[in-house]
């Protein structure tokens, strides 16, 4: 914690060096230094991490206790997988398939719609530009009930209420914008000089992009992918209102559990558990990227 | 000429690769809107569609809700979360970036675990409180019990169920405006901060009048941005305290929703969403034109 600290190194020397048994003043001395080479920022900022994530750690550790030791206070236990397994024996590995699928088709769509549109509307320049724009940004702002009512009635009659391919398009409503907002900052990194160098050998537009743009763009392609996924995963209105049985995804078979089986606490949380360990490994692998697109509409590029 | 053509063919690529966005983009959110508000000056209730689809009271549901009590505390329920909740984060969001703001790998890694909470699934941070505020499971709880203090759970009790929630997503939410003053303070010069260390300026006369107004137009973004998003609020109330108790927590989100889905009063559910949005556009909006006014300075 204090190794790179010259004060702290200088306090260590001090101590471990010839004046070890010199006398009680002498120590004192050093202590004293050593305690003023504390960094008490990083004291602080450690403690502050332990009290706010105290209670996401106690989810975890919820779901590791053993059923008969539920509510123990001693946080010395034998961890037990048996609520993962139970979890995984019933229906709630349906669901986590489901929204496996669901989240993995609706990234790749909005990719493949998003991506060009994203990049069109960085190199061409016209008019109606900047309200397409607005419209996408209102589009990442818009309460989601105001699309749930008409998508509802529209499924009600269409037949696509509690379909996997009827969640596919209502979340194609906030990724698509997330894609076409993030990629645009991600093409206009991208000299236009290299494009206009692959124009005079041939290339046509999309050739140039497809063979020059794209793949100097592929770490943003990756975590605006990464993102469109995270917040499929992490809907649960939708998924709430627009499926029943057949296309449930895990948040809904999580309340689902809350609401029939509100005792099994430590089933409870290890459903928890594995509904956000992918967003946690996620945000592990492409931080700084994921702090772009969360702050993403909010600094203009 | 051949110049031309090849600005022609440019524009035309352009159009082929815009296209497809822009015609998913209006399936899926103007005709939606366009539904929302036809259906908004209709009384459709579910329960008999062919019979309550007609325009024979136009603004009927609009005049309903201007007198409908429980959708007036709903909108003031909504403000009191919003704005509490907003003015936590950024207040705990300033003080994080302030304290994190050094060069340290402890730190660095710090900040990386900060990011936890707001990427979390919503429901799964609903899960995490409602372990929190309930006395039988909560350690919180167990420990006032130990310590002699019971105390009754927080989401049942009318005078406490709405901070609890405003905690929560002060919580979840903090980290976003951390994220967005740490940006801030690391664009920031060190010229001015050195020049007044020279001038004797001590640490308060430093925050208040060289970083705070560097860090100023991050707050106001991520404050209206978390302004915005905190209309949605949805899974805390639902998982926490689906409303209750009485209307205590019963946002406008909410009210439209069992409106809805509960009641079946599409029309009128739908005039309230159209309300939303026209909050959401206006705000959005302002974030525009703000953003666009920021650069011209």
């Amino acid at each position: 914690m204090t190794t790179n600290n010259p004060g702290a190194q200088a306090a260590a020397l001090a101590h471990a060096g010839p004046g070890r048994d010199a006398g009680q003043p002498r120590f004192t001395a050093a202590l004293a230094r050593r305690i003023a080479a504390i960094d008490w920022r990083v004291c602080a900022a450690l403690a502050l991490l332990l009290a706010v994530m105290f209670p996401f750690l106690w989810l975890v550790q919820l779901s590791l206790r053993p059923a008969d030791d539920l509510f123990g206070e001693s946080l010395l236990f034998v961890p037990s997988l048996d609520s993962f397994r139970s979890l995984l024996q019933g229906d709630f590995l349906a669901s986590l398939i489901n929204s496996l699928v669901v989240s993995t088709a609706s990234t790749g769509l909005s990719l493949l719609i998003g991506v060009p549109a994203a990049y069109a509307l960085t190199r061409w320049r016209f008019r109606a530009r900047r309200r397409i724009a607005l419209w996408v940004l209102v589009t990442r702002m818009a309460p989601p009930i105001a699309f749930t009512i008409p998508f509802y009635l529209a499924y009600r009659w269409s037949g696509l209420l509690d379909t996997s391919l009827g969640l596919v398009i209502v979340y194609l409503t906030f990724n698509l914008a997330i894609v076409i907002w993030l990629m645009q900052t991600y093409f206009a990194s991208i000299p236009q000089a290299l494009e206009e160098a692959a124009y005079i050998d041939g290339c046509g537009v999309w050739g140039a992009f497809r063979r020059v743009t794209l793949p100097l763009t592929a770490p943003g392609l990756a975590a605006t992918a990464v993102l469109c996924f995270v917040f499929s995963w992490n809907d649960f209105f939708y998924a709430l209102i627009l499926t029943r049985t057949h296309a449930t995804t895990a948040p809904v078979a999580i309340v689902n559990f809350l609401q029939y089986e509100g005792w099994e606490w430590s089933k409870i949380a290890a459903a928890g558990t594995l509904v956000m360990l992918p967003v946690v490994i996620f945000t592990v692998l492409v931080r700084s990227y994921l702090v772009r697109g969360m702050t993403a509409g909010s600094v203009k590029d | 000429m051949a110049i031309l053509s090849w600005e022609v063919s440019r524009k035309r690529a352009f159009s082929v690769g815009l296209a497809p966005a822009l015609l998913v983009l209006s399936a899926i959110t103007l005709l939606p809107t366009l539904a929302l508000i036809v259906v908004s000056f209709t009384p459709l209730n579910l329960t008999d569609p062919a019979g309550t689809f007609h325009f024979r009271n136009p603004l009927g549901n609009y005049r309903q809700l201007w007198a409908d009590t429980r959708f007036l505390n709903s909108v003031a329920v909504q403000l009191t979360l919003s704005l509490s909740s907003v003015a936590l984060q950024l207040a705990a969001g300033l003080g994080m970036a302030l304290l994190l703001n050094a060069r340290q790998a402890v730190l660095t890694a710090v900040r990386a675990v900060f990011l936890i909470p707001m990427v979390l699934p919503p429901i799964v941070v609903a899960l995490i409180w409602k372990i929190m505020y309930t006395p039988e499971v909560s350690p919180l709880h167990h420990m006032l019990e130990q310590a002699g203090l019971p105390v009754e759970s927080l989401i049942t009790n009318p005078g406490a169920a709405l901070w609890a929630i405003s905690f929560a997503e002060t919580w979840q939410w903090f980290p976003f405006t951390m994220l967005m003053v740490l940006a801030a303070l690391q664009m920031m010069p060190d010229d001015p901060l050195e020049a007044a260390r020279i001038d004797g300026a001590n640490r308060w006369q430093i925050f208040r009048y060289i970083v705070f107004p560097y860090i100023r137009p991050a707050l106001v973004i991520a404050g209206l941005f978390r302004l915005i998003d905190s209309f949605k609020a949805f899974p805390l109330i639902y998982v926490l305290t689906n409303g209750g108790p009485g209307t205590v927590t019963e946002v406008t989100n909410f009210y439209g929703f069992i409106q809805a889905f509960n009641f079946s009063y599409w029309g009128y559910a739908s005039a309230i969403a159209v309300l939303m949005l026209a909050g959401a556009f206006l705000l959005s909006w302002a974030i525009s034109r703000w953003g666009a006014h920021h650069d011209d300075e």
